[in-house]
């Protein structure tokens, strides 16, 4: 099947043959997640107002552990969700990612696919593509408001597109 | 051969025609300190203290890129971490290019200490070796590196020319090492990229040691000057030259020129970064324009009649930005010539001649000779020109342009920060330049916007227009940079740091891609030295952190003094002037513990790792160079922070603390393998925000052999910061609990409960007393060593 292409948001960040492809609907992020035996959502500190609330849904809906990365912990804090997202730095917890050993944040182990959202976006991509490279156990999705080539999955580039790209977010939690 | 002669005469009679030639007189060195086991190691003298490092901090690759496109077999996919025709994976491809990264900033710097000697010989006319190193009274451990390294406490700068020709012979053969069909192994390329990071470390040890010495520059002392620094600094009734780069020689000439002519009233020099901080420790008059974050905004404000550049870090476009507003560009380094004619051998007066005729520029690589054509030419061009200091756009052209946009997005999507650079041009066409304003500072002054606009908007341009009042009264101080650590420094806070009553000493050092602006600089300078750590800074960091002021007025320079002490702030100079900051650790072994440094590398970074708590920051780290330094502390177990750009340097040295075989050390005191807290976590992380940087820093501070009562200091802040900074406890503050003496006493029944109940530690209510839980027990003896050796022989002591 021929891939969508998309251009990655920092135009020059072409990583290589294998591109992430383009997801243009919630539903089958979903699906991943309900298929998944141990799905992640990190949530990193570039998220709008409209998107936190979407992603509070997720840990409302306790079908994926939630964890924020650099100062996206405060945002889950003032809205007093602290006790149901674990915090992480997001360079530790990919490095933690890429050992199959790792026991998880609940001691039951790694995860199988992970979910990147709010990333800085150019960090984001680093770690994207260390989790592509050398995490085969591990199925990266980003549904980030940007295209991020180092997933396996990504959302195009939506971040102009506000009420489009929240849709999809919303499509993912219906589901959920 | 070596031929011995003995006691009695030597006679030579009736020869003729006979040459008689001595080569190197080799004077018996006086026995400072028994020569230790790796004098001037090479590529693999050192690889088990490597490969113990790589082990516990196992490489974390990010590639920047899945393909390998060196030879001609290739372009190779390596993606997911498959082998190219040459046979290298994906792993150990990354591990190539990281050891390619190191030997650029390596050679970088080794290159400015060689030029460095050069220049010293060609400007004071002195051979090296009549120059002594000679750092004043209260250093007599000069040069620690030197000594650590290869085994040479210099003497003269001979001497240090000496290590400098082994450092040149280390990065050939790690060079060599990266060709095809070398090495392949990932580790192995870690390794080399280890020792190219201690040489980087030895190459900006003799450059700044060789330049104190030969030109006079602090040699050390604290309560140094204040320098001004910013933007708004430069007074534009005089002539302006501006020098940027890192290898000063020229800029010291400048300044000979304007006070052998009595012209500091009539002529500015100042600079942008590293040339700048070291133009200000031999003049004082000279001021700081500001970082390399604001060279091209400097550049492209029309602040100098001249510029002058020397090497590294000057933009490549320079001439392109120049020649647009007729501003003439002297190069005055081999190493960056920008395809101008070469002036060196001509009379300077022709130079002069032939700048002003309005000619892009020229090459002069006489150092002597630079002062006379830069102020010259500055002063001439003053004379053609107002006093006003105008934004180079008018309002109408401002507004032009803010209509021309057409949210295209190209500009955001090249923006290595991701600006929404049309949004701030849709509010400026209604009226509103805040967003412009705003993003001035975050802004880096790359120019890849202007690179895609279609509609050929000067952004840069509107950017300083929308925040021109910023720009003018953006002015600031910086303490002059000082050089080296003083042994009676460290004689001082010796004990504390290794005790750990110091909570840490935080080196701020390197360039300025932040992802959010200058002011982190200054929050986490103020934060760290208001809590009593040791805060040392270089580079880029140390000018911009002087940009800010507390609610007093204050910078952070003159409201903390510039002792290496706690509570002080002391800016050590320009990037090669960290070396100051790998020599206090290594003297804290030396002075403190009585180590002896001779040519003792392993045991020494094992004494650091171990005992010495300090952390590095590297928050707008961009270089090659900032990967060559960060790896040559870690080599030395010093943990480095850098900011989210970072991880595109893409290795970096991450600890899994839960996995107990990369925390186990041996205990000298009874020989035994203990499990220790993962202390430092990392060598090399990046953080998102600063945010969660600082208290990450305050953790990277905890240190095994940490006392108890340092071990709660410590404690305090790595919560405190927590609390401050990300509104929460440190989810793993518990780890680094040993026993209810570690815990901060304010606090300790409340922490005690949460052991007890979150974590379900066993605690003795009655005498509050943790009965069970710890990953160890604390003992006062306990004296860690990563060292096989050192647990079989002992440590060497002197």
């Amino acid at each position: 099947m021929a891939k969508a292409l998309e251009q990655p948001f920092d135009v020059a960040n072409i990583p290589g043959p294998k591109t992430a492809t383009l997801l243009e609907k919630g539903k089958p992020v979903a699906n991943m997640i309900k298929k998944a035996k141990r799905p992640l959502l990190i949530v990193g500190p570039d998220i709008t107002d409209g998107m936190f609330e979407r992603i509070k849904k997720f840990v409302e809906k306790d079908s994926i552990t939630v964890v924020a990365t650099g100062s996206a912990i405060k945002k889950f804090i003032e809205a007093g969700l602290e006790d149901r997202v674990r915090y992480a730095v997001l360079h530790e917890l990919t490095n933690f990612l890429l050992d199959p050993n790792w026991p998880g944040f609940d001691g039951k182990g790694n995860y199988d696919l992970v979910l990147m959202i709010g990333s800085i976006y150019y960090h984001g991509s680093q770690m994207l593509a260390a989790i592509k490279n050398f995490a085969p156990h591990i199925r990266a999705l980003a549904i980030d408001r940007y295209y991020h080539p180092n997933a396996a999955m990504s959302f195009g580039n939506l971040w102009r597109k506000e009420e489009e790209y929240l849709k999809l977010l919303d499509e993912i939690v219906a589901e959920l | 051969m070596v031929l011995e002669l003995g006691k009695g005469a030597l006679v030579l009679d009736d020869m003729k025609n006979v040459s008689i030639r001595i080569g190197e007189v080799v004077e018996e060195e006086e026995e400072w300190a028994p020569m230790g086991p790796t004098p001037m190691p090479s590529i693999a003298t050192l690889r088990d203290w490597d490969f113990f490092l790589l082990r516990r901090y196992k490489p974390f690759y990010a590639p920047y890129c899945d393909m390998c496109c060196l030879c001609t077999m290739g372009k190779c996919d390596l993606t997911g971490n498959k082998r190219g025709a040459c046979g290298i994976d994906l792993a150990a491809q990354t591990g190539r290019i990281v050891t390619i990264a190191v030997a650029m900033g390596t050679t970088c710097h080794t290159g400015h200490a060689r030029h460095m000697l050069h220049d010293i010989e060609h400007v004071t006319g002195k051979k090296l070796s009549e120059i002594p190193v000679d750092l004043g009274p209260e250093i007599a451990e000069v040069a620690p590196l030197t000594q650590l390294i290869t085994g040479i406490k210099p003497k003269t700068l001979e001497d240090l020319r000496k290590a400098l020709e082994y450092v040149e012979e280390q990065i050939t053969q790690v060079m060599d090492a990266v060709h095809t069909g070398q090495e392949g192994s990932y580790l192995d390329f870690e390794s080399k990229a280890f020792h190219l990071g201690m040489m980087d470390a030895l190459g900006k040890e003799i450059a700044d040691i060789a330049q104190i010495c030969a030109f006079n520059l602090p040699k050390g002392e604290s309560n140094q000057p204040l320098i001004e620094v910013g933007m708004g600094v430069i007074d534009r009734s005089k002539a302006v030259v501006l020098v940027i780069g890192h290898h000063a020689p020229p800029a010291f000439n400048i300044a000979d020129y304007i006070e052998g002519n009595g012209l500091e009233n009539e002529v500015e020099l100042a600079g942008i970064c590293c040339t700048a901080h070291d133009t200000t420790r031999y003049y004082e008059k000279a001021k700081i324009v500001g970082s390399l974050g604001r060279q091209l905004k400097a550049i492209r404000a029309g602040i100098a009649d001249v510029i002058v550049i020397d090497e590294q870090c000057i933009r490549a476009d320079i001439l392109y930005h120049t020649r647009k507003l007729g501003i003439p560009v002297i190069c005055t380094n081999e190493k960056a010539m920008h395809g101008l004619p070469d002036f060196t051998k001509k009379d300077p007066k022709e130079a002069v001649k032939y700048l002003l005729a309005g000619n892009a520029g020229c090459v002069i690589l006489d150092p002597l000779k630079v002062g006379e054509v830069a102020v010259e030419v500055a002063r001439a061009r003053r004379k053609q020109r107002s006093e006003d200091f105008k934004p180079v756009l008018s309002e109408e052209e401002f507004m032009n342009y803010a209509k021309a946009c057409t949210q295209c997005g190209n500009c955001t999507m090249a923006c290595p920060q991701g600006i929404r650079i049309g949004e701030a041009m849709e509010a400026a066409e209604k009226g509103d330049r805040s967003k412009l304003e705003e993003k001035w500072d975050i802004c880096i002054a790359c120019g890849r916007c202007e690179q895609v606009c279609p509609r050929n908007i000067p952004i840069i341009d509107m950017l300083n227009f929308a925040a021109w009042n910023r720009l003018i009264n953006e002015k600031g101080k910086v303490r002059r940079g000082r050089g080296p650590v003083r042994d009676s420094e460290i004689r001082n806070v010796g004990a504390p740091i290794v005790l750990g009553t110091i909570p840490g000493i935080i080196a701020i050092v390197g360039c300025s891609n932040y992802p959010n602006g200058t002011k982190d600089a200054y929050t986490v300078m103020n934060e760290f030295a208001s809590r009593n750590f040791i805060v040392v800074t270089t580079g880029c960091m140390a000018m911009d952190a002087g940009l800010y002021k507390d609610e007093e007025g204050l910078t952070v320079y003159e409201k903390y003094p510039d002792n290496f002490d706690g509570g002080c702030v002391a800016n050590l100079g320009s990037c090669v002037a960290n070396a100051h900051i790998h020599g206090a650790a290594i003297k804290v072994a030396r002075i403190f513990a009585k180590r002896n440094i001779r040519a003792n590398f392993e045991e020494i970074a094992d004494y650091i790792l171990n005992r010495v708590g300090a952390c590095g920051l590297a928050w707008g780290a961009y270089s090659q160079k900032a990967a060559s330094i960060a790896t040559g502390v870690n080599r030395l177990g010093i943990p480095v922070v850098v900011g989210p750009h970072g991880s595109k340097y893409r290795r970096a040295f991450l600890g899994r603390p839960y996995n107990d075989e990369d925390w186990m050390v041996w205990d000298v005191r009874t020989g035994e393998k203990v499990r220790i807290e993962p202390a430092p976590q990392d060598l090399l992380v990046a953080a998102e925000t600063i945010e969660e940087a600082i208290p990450l820093m305050a953790k990277l501070c905890f240190r095994p052999n940490d006392t108890t009562q340092g071990r709660s200091v410590k404690l305090t802040h790595y919560i405190d910061l927590s609390l401050k900074y990300l509104n929460r406890m440190p989810d793993d503050w518990h780890l680094f609990v040993r026993t209810e003496a570690d815990l901060p006493l304010a606090k300790k029944e409340e922490l005690l409960k949460i052991l007890e109940d979150k974590y379900g530690w066993k605690i003795d209510w009655s005498k509050k007393k943790i009965i069970e839980g710890p990953i160890r027990s604390y003992h006062a003896g306990f004296n860690p060593t990563n060292l096989e050796r050192c647990l079989r022989d002992g440590f060497m002591t002197v």
